[in-house]
């Protein structure tokens, strides 16, 4: 994790259902300008409302020119993006 | 809804399709070549394999599928539907039977069989003759992939197929097909109801993925920034190809409790469905076993489908991809065939099964509870018209004439409410036919099962409980009854055995008659049998009815060896007494060289029943009307003592064995006076017959049949109970028991049954 550095590590709840958009939405907003490290570890479900919360603060970060990484994905997150035909390798800290 | 009411909404789809399988299978066994028939036909295998493909029941799947393909060769007309090719297809529609019940109640089929059919129909739909295939699959046992220890194979059959243990499990599963399945592009964008509603597109893609191999783009043109994003807005919209052989209708199940909240188009890709005049789409299963036959290239040559893993990879690498990454879901694969699949697979049926029984008793018991409240109604009714009739002495009041309407309508508030649990024969008699297929083939005897009447209703009750005694019949017809291919001929007879099923309405009764062209029954031997078993004294004189009738005596069977298909220790005295037990009646009559007919008749209810009111010794009891004969007053020089306490009474220079009721249900504890009374003559077991001794007949009425067991315990002898007019409760005799319970005083009980006759 040495790469993160200063980053911020946002970790998900376990149960990312639809209810958790809304939190989860603001949490991400109040992050917001900081390189972020998104640690899924925990998700045991997921829905795809946080996964769109997610992707739209990755493309807001992007905007920023912040980092916006992921580590720690759990096999019910890693299987959801799949699924949802998102690509989250990208976003994967890189091991260095 | 729940996934479970779906998969019941499923099978009951499925038994009509079979219904409707075998019904259109069977016009063109009768030379119905007409296109509509065929289309039927391939209809109902095709909607199976469809609904059993969003179940995820590969089995069913695999089966019909072959089904359907050499189906679509009869179809376009590539494959003559001979008698032959009929009889395949027949036996193709009984495994695919036996596959749904096992997806829906567990259990497990013969998979030997299913095997050899599927052989047999990939060789039809290949245009092989069916001898070349049937020769085929003897030799290359061994290198069945996995070779998982299946039941042991059966003997052979008939058709001389030297069955191999099977198991679809062996052989890899859909994917190595994905690339010759029809494909499909599925576009689907949500709208922001559809979280609203609580549902999440995550879990629709997942049970598409269950669906076929499936690729997906995940369109995120639309998703705005975070300052700007509605966390509960819908922005992901998909863009899905998936290759299945379920079908478009299995794609759009999975959405079907959404389609209101997304825009869903689903729509085949050209390319890649299979041309309709390629006979033989490869097959999942069996490819090993191929592998020695010289048999068609095609179907094995099929290598597995590009592994969708590299895919995966190759996203990764730009950064900018974020927004419109093409990603190939390895999740799909990953997922569908996981091990817990099957047994998720089966829990989920089992579970079905159960809710099914749920809620089919549920709905039982709903009806059961209506029909007894009219039962109520009824009761009540008759007690306030007695008790205006008591009461009003001034003769033709509007009262005596608001009850008479009352009466009209609680009686056809009564059928009505029968009418509610009247069913149609027809899915008994289509049973039947199956068991006819089956135990013809095992015997080698070529019959054919004509029904008649099938849409004959009858209380639901009553066929639930049809079903067992017919099989049994059906099986002793067929088995016993036609006689071999050889002998007919040798006999001048069509080699083709006929055993005809009819259902018809009689006199507020259904009466059913069970009719084979065959042998008839043997007297002589039923005869000497019954001597031999010490059933009849050898001095008896029997009439030829009563000959045959002693085939319903318990411990009788004529065969001289046993089989395997109707000699399973149960008699017809098994069938006779489930007949009975049904408040109805059956008959035999029989001619030698010719054939013989069963008679059943039955009660259309179990719920009211039709009796003769009588007194015994101050008690009102109820006789069935059914088992009533006739009913005599017995003269004192007709009344003869046999034994110690056993008198006969002379009917029309025949004995018959009094049997005295109010001494046998200890209502009296001294034998009465046959003079001072009446004889009913009743029909008994053993088509023997018996005059029951009542003191005085009150006369004949429709009662509602409350049964006894539930309200009280189990009295010997009485069968239920019920409420007349007065509102005192009578109890309705067990005429069966009480004729067994006269015979049990006797020493030598065939010796009264001989004297009978």
């Amino acid at each position: 994790m040495a790469a993160s550095g200063s980053a911020h590590i946002l970790k998900l709840n376990p149960v990312l259902d639809l209810n958790e958009a809304v939190g989860l939405h603001g949490q991400l907003l109040a992050m917001r300008g900081r390189d972020l490290v998104i640690d899924a570890s925990d998700v045991q479900r997921c829905g795809t409302q946080c996964v769109q919360v997610l992707m739209s603060a990755a493309r807001t970060w992007e905007e920023d020119q912040k980092s916006y990484r992921m580590t720690g994905v759990s096999d019910a997150f890693g299987k959801t993006m799949q699924l949802i035909g998102i690509d989250i390798d990208q976003f994967l800290v890189k091991e260095n | 809804m729940d996934m479970n009411e779906i998969k019941e909404i499923f099978f009951q789809e499925c038994e009509e399709q079979l219904a409707e399988l075998e019904s259109g299978l069977l016009k063109l066994n009768d030379g119905d070549r007409d296109p509509e028939t065929v289309n039927a036909v391939f209809r109902a295998v095709h909607s199976i394999k469809g609904g059993a493909g969003a179940f995820g029941l590969d089995d069913l799947v695999a089966f019909a599928h072959v089904f359907e393909t050499t189906l679509d060769c009869v179809r376009s007309n590539k494959l003559e539907p001979t008698p032959d090719v009929l009889k395949v297809m027949l036996k193709s529609a009984d495994v695919l039977a036996d596959l749904t019940n096992a997806a829906r109640d567990g259990g497990s089929v013969d998979e030997s069989r299913s095997r050899a059919l599927v052989k047999e129909l990939e060789a039809l739909a290949n245009g092989q003759p069916l001898s070349q295939a049937a020769a085929a699959p003897e030799a290359p046992a061994a290198p069945a992939p996995a070779p998982v220890a299946a039941a042991a194979p059966a003997p052979t059959d008939s058709s001389g197929f030297q069955p191999i243990p099977f198991s679809f499990d062996d052989f890899p599963a859909v994917e190595e097909e994905a690339k010759d399945l029809p494909a499909y592009e599925v576009l689907f964008k949500p709208r922001s109801d559809l979280y609203a509603k609580g549902n999440d597109a995550a879990l629709l893609l997942r049970d598409l993925s269950r669906v076929g191999e499936m690729t997906i783009f995940c369109n995120m043109d639309s998703l705005p920034t975070l300052d700007k994003l509605d966390p509960e807005a819908a922005y992901f919209h998909w863009v899905i190809s998936i290759a299945t052989d379920k079908g478009e209708d299995a794609i759009r199940t999975v959405f079907e409790f959404a389609e209101w909240d997304c825009d869903l188009q689903v729509k085949p890709i050209a390319e890649a469905i299979v041309s309709e005049d390629q006979p033989m789409v490869p097959v999942p299963f069996d490819l090993s076993i191929l592998d020695e036959e010289p048999a068609p290239a095609e179907v094995k040559a099929e290598a597995p489908a590009p592994s969708p893993a590299a895919e995966t990879v190759a996203a990764a690498e730009t950064a900018t991809a974020v927004m419109n990454a093409v990603n190939n879901a390895v999740a799909a694969k990953a997922e569908k065939k996981e091990a817990p699949a099957a047994s998720a697979a089966a829990a989920n049926a089992a579970a079905a099964a159960a809710a099914n029984n749920a809620a089919g008793m549920a709905q039982t018991i709903r009806v059961d509870r209506l029909i007894n409240l009219v039962g109520e109604l009824v009761i009540n009714q008759a007690m306030l018209s007695q008790s205006v009739i008591e009461n009003d002495n001034n003769g033709a009041s509007s009262i005596n004439m608001g009850l008479e309407e009352l009466q009209q309508l609680t009686r056809e508030i009564q059928d009505s409410v029968m009418a509610i649990r009247a069913q149609p024969v027809k899915p008994v008699f289509q049973r039947m036919s199956r068991i006819v297929r089956e135990i013809a083939d095992m015997t080698g005897k070529s019959i054919r099962l004509i029904t008649e009447g099938e849409n004959t209703e009858v209380d639901k009750t009553v066929i639930d409980k049809l079903a067992e005694p017919l099989t049994h019949m059906i099986r002793n017809a067929v088995d016993h009854g036609v006689e071999t291919p050889e002998k007919r001929i040798a006999l001048g007879k069509n080699p083709e055995g006929t055993v005809r099923l009819t259902a018809k309405h009689r006199s507020g009764r259904i009466l059913i008659e069970l009719a084979d062209d065959g042998a008839g029954i043997n007297r002589e031997r039923v005869r000497q049998k019954a001597i031999d078993k010490d059933l009849i004294n050898p001095d008896a004189n029997l009439s030829d009815e009563e000959i045959d009738n002693l085939i319903f005596l318990p411990g009788f069977s004529t065969a001289e060896k046993l089989s395997d298909i109707s000699g399973r220790g149960v008699g017809m005295d098994v069938v006779k007494r489930s007949i009975q037990a049904l408040g109805g009646r059956i008959n035999i009559s029989s001619k030698p060289g010719h054939g013989s007919v069963f008679t059943m008749s039955l009660p259309l209810t179990l719920a009211v029943l039709d009796g003769m009111v009588v007194t015994v010794a101050g008690q009102t009891l109820v006789v069935p009307l059914t088992a009533i004969v006739e009913t005599l007053q017995p003269e004192p020089a007709a009344i003869h003592s046999f034994g110690a306490n056993q008198r006969l009474i002379s009917i029309r220079n025949s004995f018959c064995p009094l049997v005295d009721v109010g001494r046998i249900l200890n209502f009296r504890s001294t034998q009465a006076n046959p003079v001072d009374g009446v004889a009913l003559l009743v029909e008994s077991e053993g088509g023997g017959q018996r005059a029951l001794m009542v003191d005085a007949i009150q006369g004949q009425r429709q009662v509602v049949i409350k049964s006894l067991e539930a309200n009280y315990t189990h009295v010997p002898g009485i069968a239920a109970a019920t409420i007349l007019g007065d509102g005192r409760v009578a109890l309705i005799l067990d005429v069966d028991a009480v004729v067994a319970a006269s015979r049990g005083q006797s020493l030598k009980p065939e010796m009264a049954y001989a004297s009978a006759g």
